[in-house]
C-alpha cells in the first residue's frame, strides 16, 4: 500500500505543472457541477420556467415604475437624495484608498525582500527578515478576508456611517495593494541605486532619490486601479450598514420600492464610469 | 501539348507598373516584371531597395498604391483569401512567423488549413489529421524526430526549416521567400537553398526568393532580379550578371568589399 | 541620472491632489467621541482575543470543511461559466471575426461597452437583482458571478488578443487560414499563459465573492461567518475566516507554481 502510494507522488510530482494543473481543474470543475446539479438540487429547466418568467417580467416593471405609482426617478427628490449619497459614497471610497495608501506607505518598505536581504539598508538582519514575514502574513490575512466580512465585524464597533465602510474597504484592500507595490519594490532596477550607495549615500538617501522616485508612477497606478475596484464596491459594504448608496439600496429593497432601487443603480453606474473616466485620465497623466 | 502551350503563355506572377510608398516615402516607384512559371528568381539589393515589399505585395499582403498584381492569370483583387489564394502563393517571411506557442506538427499543418472546414482544424489541435502529409514533409526537412516539441525550442535554423514543411503541405503554384537563409551557419544555409530550389524544381513551381549573398544567387538561381530605391535595377538569366553589375548595384568602391560579396 | 523638471512635474502635483482629496474626504466624518458604539471598544478587544483561541471542535471543524467546499464548488462554478462568456464576448471585443476596418471597430466598440456594463455592477448586486427577479436558487448565484467576472476576463483576453504579434497571424492568413481558424491556430495559443494566469488570480478572488454570496441566502463560509456574528461566538467566526484564508492561499500557491511552469 505504502509503496503505492509514494509510486503516485513521484508519478505526480513528475509530471509537469501545467499536466497537474488541467487534471486538477477538470477534476474540481467535475466535482463543483456534480455536486451543484445534484446535491444542491439546481435545475436550470426549474429556473428557466414560466412560473419563473411570470416574476421576472413582474419584477422588471416595477423596477422600471410600469405598475402604478409616481416612478422615483421621475421625482426631483428623490434625485436630490440619491446625488448627496452618491456623493458621500464617492467620498467614502476617497477616504477608503486613502486609509489603503497610508497602510500601504507604512509597510511596504520592510515588506520588500529587498529591504529584508539589505539591498537598502545596508545590511541584512534576522529581525528585518521577521518584519518581513510578519508584514506579509498581514497581507495575506487582510486581503483574504472580503470587505464585507470586514464590515460586519467593523460596524460592531463603529456606528454606522461612511467611515466604517472606508474602514472596511481600507482593511481588505491594505494587503492587496501592499503586496503589489512590495513587489514593485523588489523589482526595481538595482544598479543605480548600489551606484548611489557606493557614492556614500545613506539609508534615507537611497529612499529618497534610488527608490521614490523610481516606485511613485507604479505606486500611482495601482493606487487609482484599487481605487476603481473600490467604488464598485462601497455599494456592498453599505449593505450592512456602513453608509452611502448600498445602505439606501438594501433599505429600498426591504420596502419594496423598486422604482428607487432603479434610480439608486443608474446613480451608482454613473459613478463607476465616471471614476472609470477620471483614474484613466489621471493614469495618463502620470505616463 | 497544347494546354501545356497556354500554361507557358500565363505567367506566373506579373506586375504592371506596380508603385507603394509608405507616408511619403516610396518603397517601390512604379515597376513591371513577369515571372514565368518554372522559373526561379533571386531577388537581390541594396538594404531598404524594396525586396520585402515587393514580396509582400506579389503575395497579397499589403495592396499597392498603383498598379496591377496578375497571379497566375488572375488579378489579385479578384483572388479570394484563403483556400484559392494559398493554393497559388505561399510566402516564408525575413522573421519566420511561426506560431511558437505550437508544438512543430500544428504549425507545419497550418498549411492545410485552407483546404480544411473549421471542424477538421478543431478537431486536428486534438489529434492532427493528414499526419502523412507533415510527416512526410518534415521527413523532408529532417526534423521528423521534432514534430511534438514547442516551436519555440527550436533554433532558428530548424525553425526556418518549420517553416520550409509547412510550404511543402501547403503545396502552393509560387514559393515566395523573403531573405530564407539569413539566419543560418553557411552550411546551412547552402542546405536549406538546394532543397528549396530542388523541391520547387520537383514539382514545377516558381520560387522568388530575396537574398543578401549574392553568391548563393548565383549558384541555386537562374534569374537575377536586381532592385536598387524601388526601381530594377538589372534583370538577366544568372549566366549574363556580371561582377561588374553588382558592385555597381552595392556601390562598391573597394576591391574588399567586393571580394566579401561576391 | 539627471531626471528633468517637468517629468517629476506632473506626478508632484498628481500626488498633492490626491492627498487634498483624501483630506476633504475626511472633513465628511464628524470627528469626536461619537463614532463608536457604547461598548463597541470592549467588543473589539474580544474578537480579537477570540482570534487566537479559535474553535477547533471536532463538530465545527466539519462544518467548516463542508462550508469550504461548498464556498470552493461554487466559485468553481461560477468561474466555468465566466470563462464561457469571457471567450465568446472577449473574441468578438477584439474584433479579429470580422472583415473591415469599419465593421471592426463596430465589433470591437459594441462588444466592448457590452464586456464594461457586465463588469461595472458588483457581483453582489447581480446576485440581489436575480434573486428578487427569480428567487432563491443556486444558479442566482452562479450567474451572479458569472456575469462580471466574465466581464473582467473578457476585456482582458481582447486586449491580450490585440497585443499579439501581427506576423504569425499574417503567415497564417497567407497560408489559407480563416478568421476562425486563424483564431485557434494562432491567436488563442499565443493569449493561452497570458490567459491562464489571469484566470487563476481572478479564481481566488471568485473564492472570495462566493464566499460572500452568503447575504442573498447562498450557504458556505461567508453564511457561516454571518451566522456566528449574529450569535456573537467569536471563536467560531475566527475557524471559518481561518478556512477561508486557508482556501484562498492554497489557490495562490497553485496559481504561483503554474505561472512559473508557464514562464519558463
Ligand atoms: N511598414 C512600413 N512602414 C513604413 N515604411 C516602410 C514599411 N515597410 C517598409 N518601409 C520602407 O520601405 C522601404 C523598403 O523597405 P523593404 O523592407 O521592402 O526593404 P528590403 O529591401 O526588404 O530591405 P532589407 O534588405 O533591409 O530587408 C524602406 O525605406 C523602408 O523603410
Ligand atoms: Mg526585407
Amino acid at each position: 500500500m505504502k509503496g503505492d502510494t509514494t509510486g503516485k507522488i513521484v508519478a505526480i510530482s513528475g509530471m509537469s505543472i501545467t499536466k497537474t494543473s488541467i487534471i486538477l481543474a477538470l477534476v474540481l470543475i467535475t466535482a463543483s457541477w456534480g455536486f451543484i446539479l445534484t446535491s444542491e438540487g439546481a435545475s436550470l429547466s426549474e429556473y428557466f420556467s414560466a412560473g419563473n418568467l411570470y416574476h421576472t417580467k413582474k419584477f422588471l416593471a416595477s423596477m422600471f415604475g410600469l405598475d402604478g405609482g409616481k416612478p422615483a426617478f421621475f421625482s426631483a427628490e428623490s434625485w436630490s437624495n440619491a446625488l448627496k449619497l452618491t456623493y458621500e459614497t464617492l467620498k467614502m471610497s476617497v477616504m477608503a484608498i486613502g486609509f489603503t495608501g497610508i497602510g500601504m506607505l507604512l509597510t511596504v518598505i520592510p515588506a520588500s525582500r529587498s529591504a529584508a536581504d539589505g539591498s537598502i539598508t545596508l545590511r541584512s538582519t534576522w529581525y528585518g527578515w521577521l518584519v518581513f514575514g510578519l508584514i506579509r502574513l498581514l497581507y495575506i490575512f487582510s486581503r483574504a478576508v472580503p470587505e464585507l466580512v470586514w464590515a460586519m465585524i467593523i460596524i460592531f464597533v463603529f456606528k454606522p456611517g461612511i467611515l466604517p465602510g472606508a474602514v472596511a474597504l481600507a482593511l481588505h484592500n491594505f494587503g492587496i495593494l501592499g503586496k503589489l507595490c512590495a513587489e514593485v519594490v523588489e523589482d526595481l532596477d538595482w544598479q543605480p541605486i548600489r551606484a548611489l550607495r557606493s557614492s556614500g549615500a545613506g539609508t534615507v538617501q537611497i529612499l529618497t532619490y534610488g527608490i521614490l522616485p523610481a516606485v511613485t508612477p507604479k505606486f500611482i497606478t495601482f493606487l487609482l486601479y484599487r481605487w476603481e475596484v473600490i467604488i464598485r464596491t462601497t455599494i456592498v459594504v453599505g449593505f450592512v450598514g456602513a453608509g452611502g448608496l448600498g445602505q439606501q439600496f438594501r433599505l429600498s429593497m426591504s420596502w419594496f420600492q423598486y422604482t428607487e432601487i432603479t434610480l439608486l443603480l443608474i446613480c451608482y453606474f454613473l459613478l463607476v464610469v465616471g471614476s472609470d473616466m477620471v483614474s484613466g485620465l489621471l493614469r495618463r497623466i502620470t505616463q | 501539348m497544347r494546354g501545356k502551350v497556354t500554361e507557358i503563355v500565363k505567367p506566373a506572377v506579373q506586375l504592371r507598373n506596380v508603385s507603394k510608398s509608405f507616408g511619403g516615402n516610396v518603397a517601390l516607384s512604379p515597376l513591371s516584371l513577369t515571372i514565368k512559371r518554372g522559373e526561379t528568381v533571386a531577388l537581390v539589393g541594396p538594404s531598404g531597395s524594396g525586396k520585402t515589399t515587393l514580396l509582400n505585395i506579389m503575395a497579397t499582403i499589403i495592396k499597392p498604391d498603383r498598379g496591377e498584381v496578375i497571379i497566375d492569370g488572375v488579378p489579385s483583387q479578384n483572388l479570394k483569401p484563403g483556400r484559392e489564394l494559398s493554393r497559388k502563393v505561399g510566402i516564408i517571411h525575413q522573421q519566420l512567423d511561426l506560431v511558437d506557442q505550437l508544438p512543430v506538427i500544428h504549425n507545419v499543418l497550418a498549411g492545410r488549413l485552407g483546404e480544411w472546414g473549421i471542424c477538421r482544424s478543431l478537431l486536428s489541435l486534438m489529434i492532427p489529421q493528414d499526419k502523412e502529409l507533415a510527416f512526410k514533409a518534415l521527413n523532408r526537412v529532417g526534423l521528423i524526430d521534432k514534430s511534438h516539441q514547442r516551436t519555440s525550442r527550436l533554433s532558428g535554423g530548424e525553425q526556418q526549416r518549420v517553416a520550409l514543411a509547412r510550404l511543402l503541405v501547403q503545396r502552393p503554384q509560387a514559393v515566395l521567400a523573403d531573405e530564407p537563409v539569413s539566419s543560418l551557419d553557411p552550411a546551412r544555409a547552402e542546405d536549406l537553398l538546394a532543397m528549396l530550389t530542388d523541391l520547387v524544381r520537383e514539382e514545377n513551381q516558381t520560387l522568388i526568393a530575396s537574398l543578401h549573398a549574392v553568391k548563393y544567387a548565383r549558384r541555386y538561381f537562374s534569374r537575377i532580379v536586381a532592385l536598387r530605391q524601388g526601381r530594377v535595377f538589372f534583370d538577366r538569366p544568372v549566366s549574363d550578371v556580371s561582377d561588374d553589375d553588382l558592385a555597381r548595384l552595392y556601390d562598391l568602391k573597394e576591391d574588399a568589399d567586393a571580394q566579401a560579396l561576391l | 541620472m539627471h531626471r528633468p523638471f517637468y517629468e517629476t512635474h506632473n506626478r508632484a502635483i498628481l500626488s498633492v491632489l490626491l492627498v487634498t482629496a483624501f483630506i476633504w474626504s475626511l472633513f465628511s466624518v464628524e470627528w469626536g467621541g461619537n463614532l463608536f458604539h457604547d461598548g463597541g471598544i470592549v467588543t473589539i478587544l474580544q474578537i480579537v482575543k477570540a482570534m487566537f483561541n479559535p474553535d477547533l471542535s471536532p463538530r465545527l471543524l466539519k462544518l467548516a470543511l463542508v462550508s469550504s467546499w461548498r464556498t470552493l464548488a461554487y466559485a468553481v462554478a461560477g468561474m466555468t461559466l465566466a470563462v464561457i462568456i469571457a471567450f465568446l464576448l472577449g473574441t468578438l471585443a477584439s474584433g479579429i471575426l470580422v472583415e473591415g476596418r469599419w465593421s471592426r471597430r463596430f465589433s470591437a466598440g459594441l462588444f466592448r461597452a457590452l464586456l464594461g456594463f457586465m463588469r461595472a455592477v458588483h457581483e453582489l448586486v447581480w446576485a440581489w437583482l436575480f434573486v428578487a427577479a427569480a428567487g432563491l436558487s443556486p444558479f442566482a448565484a452562479i450567474f451572479a458571478l458569472a456575469i462580471p467576472y466574465g466581464g473582467t476576463l473578457g476585456r482582458i483576453l481582447a486586449d491580450i488578443i490585440n497585443d499579439v504579434p501581427p506576423e504569425p497571424v499574417r503567415a497564417l492568413r497567407a497560408a489559407g487560414a480563416g478568421r476562425v481558424q486563424v483564431l485557434f491556430y494562432g491567436y488563442l495559443p499565443m493569449a493561452m499563459a497570458d490567459m491562464v494566469s489571469y484566470v487563476m488570480y481572478r479564481f481566488e478572488c471568485a473564492i472570495r465573492s462566493a464566499a460572500i454570496m452568503s447575504f442573498v441566502g447562498l450557504g458556505g463560509l461567508g453564511y457561516q461567518i454571518q451566522i456566528s456574528l449574529a450569535d456573537l461566538k467569536y471563536n467560531e467566526v475566527w475557524t471559518f475566516i481561518f478556512f477561508l484564508i486557508g482556501l484562498v492561499v492554497l489557490v495562490d500557491l497553485w496559481s504561483m507554481r503554474l505561472r512559473r511552469g508557464l514562464v519558463s
